[in-house]
């Protein structure tokens, strides 16, 4: 395939995802209504707690990074769902489109999606409470948001990878996976405040090292060595391993006809 | 030149998990269609002609047995293939938001077209198939026909070698299955695209197909020309009498009739042969005093084909 043929079939995805998401009335609930509440209950409940500034921030980074990973995260899923609704899955998958321009498509929107929501919310955040969380300069900012984006994608596919296993009965998982993963991964106070077998496991997610990192521009003391570079090298092998199991479910999903019974 | 050269393919579908089940939906199929050529895939419901067409067209994945399309391995050259066929459905379903010129237009850059190109090739399938006064019009709120359309539409926009079409005038107007059908029609003559549909309608089939094959149960039980298969499975002419009295006992037992039934009004007798047995029925039946009101003889139809190995 030319590198052409690789970008139209991307850009086919993006256009789509764009077309169905300004169509679609929980675009708004998705994109503003949840991620404001959620930015002003914590907000307010950070004054009702009487938190120090600093601690205040530490807690809306958080509250943020969810809304963002979780729009985004959405957006990938939908490389699947939007067809697996309509039942049109047969179609996606007798043209000559690979999973890495579905996935690939969608997570471009997400991301888009997830960089419009962060900039309205840091302007919130400002306004009413006044965090500034874009306080640390563009270069933390910018590899902040890779890193929620890069969870999301990894998330993303792998539940795309789990509807192709299990068809419409994974479908709930694409709402309540993220939170999982988000919990885990110190939204709300430090991974050291996890007792030891979550902590390993908070460590093995890439977002934590993300969260870490962004941090410790705002005074908290970096509780891991290397945050950055151990986020991104994680990211990487769930990106391999998340693109395998959906290639591999979506190889099964031929042979079990399972491909077909989502599409009648 | 071969469009399909499929042998002996095999697939089985297992279903639950604590007591699985398994159902054979092909048993040895072995199919081969010439390019340019219209084939007919006929059988009853679950015989398995969906699954053969969707092994044809790479959704599902053969058992065993060898199948290559365009020259392609199926399975192994599954993307490369891609590029060259296209199918559409009975049933056909698309992202309901979509409008009809957005789900084209989805498909044609899937398949690498851009810019002017793809502009002028949405145009001229919307054109094509009469879709102008719906082409900004949601997919969830287009009519079955024009649904199917849609479905058409987006199987050309590739301009594909082989064209798989699974019910194609399914649930449509008579008015509209006659233009889908000219349409195919079409296809093959003007751009020579290899076309294998499904269908239940035996005069589709008859109308448009070079060669019919009939499943049942997974196997493929007899292939031909429509003309092909009313000799090779023997049905015999049929004479329909109406008859004054209508109820002659007799008459199933004449000399050369191979079996009498009665549908509206009529006694449709199956001979042998209508030139020879024809007069004799009609002076037996003067001899009994019986009045013929009506006579009227024709060859079987693919429809008596089809119920005879259907059986």
């Amino acid at each position: 395939m030319s590198w052409r043929a690789e970008l139209l079939a991307v850009w086919a995805v993006v256009v789509r995802n764009a077309l169905m998401a300004s169509r679609n009335v929980f675009f708004f609930f998705e994109l503003l209504f949840w991620p404001i509440v959620g930015v002003l209950s914590i907000g307010l409940m950070t004054r009702f707690l009487h938190l120090t500034p600093a601690q205040a921030s530490f807690v809306l980074i958080g509250t943020i990074a969810l809304s963002i990973v979780n729009v985004c995260q959405l957006e990938v899923a939908y490389a699947v769902l939007l067809d697996v609704w309509s039942k049109s899955l047969k179609h996606q998958f007798l043209a000559p489109i690979g999973i890495r321009h579905l996935t690939l498509g969608s997570w471009l929107v997400g991301m888009a999606r997830g960089g419009v929501l962060f900039l309205l919310l840091a302007a919130l955040g400002w306004w009413a409470f006044d965090f500034r969380v874009l306080a640390p300069g563009w270069l933390p900012v910018a590899v902040f948001l890779l890193g929620c984006f890069l969870n999301a994608w990894i998330v993303g596919v792998f539940v795309c990878a789990l509807i192709a296993l299990f068809g419409n009965r994974a479908e709930a998982f694409a709402w309540a996976s993220v939170n999982l993963v988000l919990v885990l991964a110190g939204l709300y106070y430090p991974v050291s405040v996890l007792p030891e077998p979550v902590a390993t496991v908070a460590a093995a997610i890439p977002l934590t090292y993300f969260l870490d990192a962004y941090r410790a521009h705002f005074g908290f003391a970096p509780e891991f060595h290397a945050p950055i570079a151990t986020g991104l090298a994680l990211s990487v092998v769930y990106a391999a391993l998340a693109h395998w199991c959906f290639f591999a479910a979506i190889q099964r999903a031929r042979r079990t006809g399972l491909l077909l019974k989502m599409s009648e | 030149m071969l469009a399909i050269d499929a042998h002996d393919v095999t697939k089985t579908f297992k279903s639950g998990w604590l007591r699985p089940t398994r159902t054979a939906a092909l048993r040895g199929v072995s199919l081969t269609v010439p390019r340019g050529t219209i084939v007919g895939l006929l059988g009853p419901n679950g015989a398995g002609k969906t699954t053969l067409l969707s092994i044809l067209a790479t959704l599902l994945t053969p058992d065993s047995g060898s199948v290559r399309v365009l020259g392609h391995d199926v399975v192994r050259d599954a993307a490369r293939l891609r590029r060259r066929l296209n199918m559409a459905s009975g049933r056909p379903s698309f992202l309901w938001s979509l409008r009809v010129g957005e789900i084209v237009a989805f498909y044609g850059r899937l398949y690498g077209l851009s810019g002017s190109k793809l502009r002028r090739r949405v145009d001229e399938l919307i054109e094509l198939c009469e879709l102008g006064a719906n082409r900004r019009t949601p997919y969830s709120e287009l009519s079955t026909g024009l649904k199917q359309r849609v479905a058409l539409a987006k199987s050309l926009v590739n301009d594909p070698e082989l064209l798989f079409l699974d019910e194609p005038t399914l649930g449509l107007d008579p008015d509209v299955s006659v233009r889908v059908r000219r349409h195919i029609a079409d296809l093959r003559s003007q751009r020579g695209i290899t076309i294998v549909l499904t269908t239940h309608y035996m005069r589709e089939a008859d109308e448009l197909c070079d060669e019919i094959a009939f499943i049942k149960a997974g196997r493929i039980l007899a292939r031909g020309t429509p003309a092909e298969l009313k000799r090779r499975i023997r049905l015999g002419d049929v004479i329909a009498l109406r008859l004054d009295p209508p109820a002659v006992p007799w008459l199933g037992e004449a000399p050369g009739v191979l079996r009498c039934r009665a549908v509206d009004g009529w006694v449709e007798c199956t001979v042998d042969g209508a030139e020879k047995r024809l007069p004799d029925l009609l002076r037996a039946l003067s001899a009994e005093g019986i009045a013929v009101r009506n006579v009227r003889v024709r060859e079987p139809e693919l429809e008596d084909v089809f119920v005879e190995l259907a059986r």
